[in-house]
């Protein structure tokens, strides 16, 4: 595999992930844009936990998974049942408190960063990356499980009846409190986990790395892939993400005009996003005429 | 159903466009230069918050280029710059150079610091030379021998022009009004250092927030040290103000405030004005310099850019592609992609330690991949121009 190819397929699995993080809130309306400070905190602690501590991979996956969770879940004490704009302004502010600590920090590199992180397993940096490859699609597949049993859940439910008015999902008897603090540490987690990921992708790390431009990457993938179902992002982060990059150099200097244009006529067409929830039992219907046809005809 | 097709086919197309980017092989050819052209990739920020700066970069380097093909070449073969834009984005900077790392001989860049995180691990781990040379040097230095500095460690080369502007305004209590982004920090430490060696006591930094919209009580808590002398390792829209904000609390030795060369852009001038009449500042150029090579490439930069100076990293990367060109025709490179491998290594060993490089505004050698002798100028600013008045070689 080349490594144009790896980093490609790695950085739009992290993209995945993130708007994943994002999607998991909004499912009840709160946009926790605390992620991006539980990835930046994740990826940081297991660029330290590796370096100076030793640990290995998997223990630095999980511990940094579960810090994600950890500080989400400290967090949603607070904002758990919150409107959106106070979620909002809750997150810009822890992502601008982290910045401000590792670039203050001198153990975390300050405004320079951490480099040299090394290969998650010994051998050619081919193998390497290979290995960091399936483990970072493993945990899409998992993470997209997970979030596909909770959106067909009564979680999922009780979510949308929230996103859709807090007062009446509250008659139903949707805990909103609860709610909110249970799709906000999973949403943390995740962001968690990304920036472990990130971190062993990239090698290298600096607070330059998670700025509002993360933000604002990963809700424009998730909605023009679509914000009512989680598969959207599935579409929009590689196409987003790989769009720029093939564009000839000749047009190099009108990249953002064609990346803007795009997405407003994206947008204008479909205001919910590529994938909605009606597209997509049009699709389930579809292929079950097809199926029953087909069935039909062998009768 | 349709559309579900078209995205299907269109993710494959990526897929297989970037698979096959990343595999092409080299054509056979031995001896002498096998290329038609040389192609110099720059990975520079095109677009995006600096990509004015960027611009000017890719502006200097293509003026190299041009310069040596109507001059015949490299080793006879005409000179190509290739513009690869990143948008300062640390991702697209990594899938760019991944790009290059099985074909190109060398690259420029990248530009800004982000990027140079993520993306020079990649070239130093695949054995491809970069030229960063508008860093400092402790970002190259981690990827050295991969990675050329333009500049000597900070600890270094700042120390002795604090040194000397120390001596020449007798400075005896200084104070910094430092942001910390990027190498500034490291920079005002090194400051400190000139400023001891020049017997002058160094009070406590300022921090200046890097979202600061008002100045007033930083400039309150500096001057509460009662210093007698200033630096600003700051940016330079945030220099100018806090400068202004100085003399309508009453500071009036102008000559006592010493800017830092990052706050050395168009923004100090424009925003501060006749205010900063008198303020010195330091950088590693001297615009009024009088070569007919600098008078010429200042000339061609004012004409192209609606009368404005070039700016003090401009010659940085038409200085790489003419150093590109010495070290390919001293060690024979040939451009055959059987030989990349020891081609790179050629260029690398050649230019990490190039000696007497003639430089657009002054020769340089290199020793373990940065400059030991290059000089800084301290100027005095005046009417919104730089005037000489010291030009220090670092020992």
């Amino acid at each position: 595999m080349s490594l144009t190819l790896f980093y490609f397929l790695g950085i739009a699995a992290i993209y995945i992930l993130m708007s994943w993080a994002i999607y998991i809130p909004y499912r009840m309306g709160q946009l926790h844009f605390m992620t991006v400070a539980n990835m930046a905190i994740s990826a940081y602690f297991a660029a330290v936990a590796t370096l100076s501590w030793g640990w290995p991979f998997w223990l630095v996956l999980i511990a940094g998974t579960l810090l994600g969770a950890l500080i989400g879940w400290i967090a949603s004490f607070a904002i758990g049942d919150a409107p959106c704009f106070a979620v909002v302004i809750v997150g810009f502010t822890l992502i601008y408190l982290t910045k401000t600590i590792i670039e203050n920090t001198e153990a975390l590199g300050g405004p320079l960063g951490i480099f040299s992180i090394p290969k998650i397993i010994e051998g050619t940096s081919a193998a390497n990356r290979h290995v960091i490859l399936i483990i970072v699609y493993l945990l899409v597949l998992l993470v997209g499980y997970l979030i596909y049993r909770m959106d067909h859940s009564r979680l999922g439910r009780a979510a949308s009846s929230i996103f859709i008015d807090r007062e009446l999902a509250t008659t139903f008897g949707v805990n909103v409190k609860k709610m909110g603090m249970f799709l906000q540490t999973f949403g943390s987690a995740i962001g968690g986990m990304s920036g472990v990921m990130y971190l062993f992708i990239m090698r290298a790390i600096s607070p330059n790395h998670f700025t509002f431009h993360l933000i604002g990457v990963c809700m424009t993938m998730l909605f023009v892939g679509g914000y009512t179902t989680q598969w959207g992002v599935l579409i929009a982060a590689p196409l987003l993400w790989g769009i720029p990059l093939i564009l000839p150099e000749s047009v190099q200097s009108w990249k953002i005009v064609i990346y803007g244009v795009l997405l407003i006529s994206v947008l204008v067409v479909k205001p919910e996003g590529f994938i909605t929830r009606p597209f997509l039992s049009k699709i389930s219907h579809r292929i079950q005429k097809i199926l029953f046809k087909k069935v039909e005809d062998k009768i | 159903m349709k559309k579900i097709s078209l995205v299907l086919v269109l993710l494959l197309s990526f897929s297989l466009c970037l698979w096959a980017g990343g595999e092409k092989e080299a054509g056979a050819a031995t001896g002498g230069v096998v290329v038609d052209a040389w192609e110099i990739p720059f990975l520079n920020v095109l677009t995006g918050p600096i990509a004015s700066i960027g611009e000017y970069l890719q502006w200097g380097a293509e003026r190299a280029a041009q310069e040596i093909n109507a001059a015949g070449g490299i080793a006879g073969k005409p000179v190509k710059v290739l513009r690869i834009d990143t948008g300062m984005s640390p991702e697209q900077g990594t899938v760019e150079m991944s790009k290059l790392v099985n074909s190109a001989l060398v690259v420029m860049g990248p530009v800004p610091e982000p990027v140079i995180m993520a993306a020079v691990p990649i070239a130093a781990d695949e054995g491809l030379y970069s030229f960063t040379a508008t860093t400092s040097f402790e970002y190259a230095e981690p990827y050295f021998p991969w990675a050329v500095s333009w500049f000597a460690p900070t600890d270094e080369r700042l120390p002795a022009i604090v040194t000397a502007w120390s001596d020449r305004v007798g400075a005896k209590k200084v104070v910094q009004f430092v942001e910390n982004y990027g190498p500034w920090p490291g920079m005002a430490r090194a400051h400190a250092i000139g400023l001891k060696d020049a017997g002058a006591q160094v009070l406590s930094d300022v921090e200046v927030p890097q979202d600061a919209i008002t100045f007033g009580p930083l400039v309150v808590k500096a001057l509460e040290q009662k210093p007698d002398a200033i630096i600003f390792a700051c940016n330079a829209e945030k220099t100018a103000k806090i400068i202004m904000e100085l003399k309508n609390r009453g500071w009036t030795d102008m000559a006592k405030l010493l800017v830092f060369s990052s706050a050395d852009d168009a923004a100090l001038y424009t925003t501060g004005g006749d205010k900063i009449n008198g303020v010195m500042i330091y950088n590693y150029s001297d615009p009024d310099l009088n070569t007919p090579r600098w008078n010429a490439f200042r000339q061609a930069f004012k004409d192209d850019h609606n009368g404005i100076e070039p700016f003090s990293l401009s010659p940085n990367y038409y200085d790489a592609v003419y150093m590109i060109k010495r070290a390919i025709e001293e060690t024979g490179v040939t451009g055959d992609r059987k030989k990349l491998a020891a081609e790179r290594i050629l260029i690398r060993d050649y230019v990490n330690e190039i000696q007497n490089f003639e430089g657009l505004q002054y020769n340089w050698s290199n020793a373990g991949g940065y400059p030991k002798d290059k000089p800084l100028f301290l100027f005095r600013i005046e009417g919104g121009k730089k005037v000489l008045e010291a030009k220090i070689i670092p020992d």
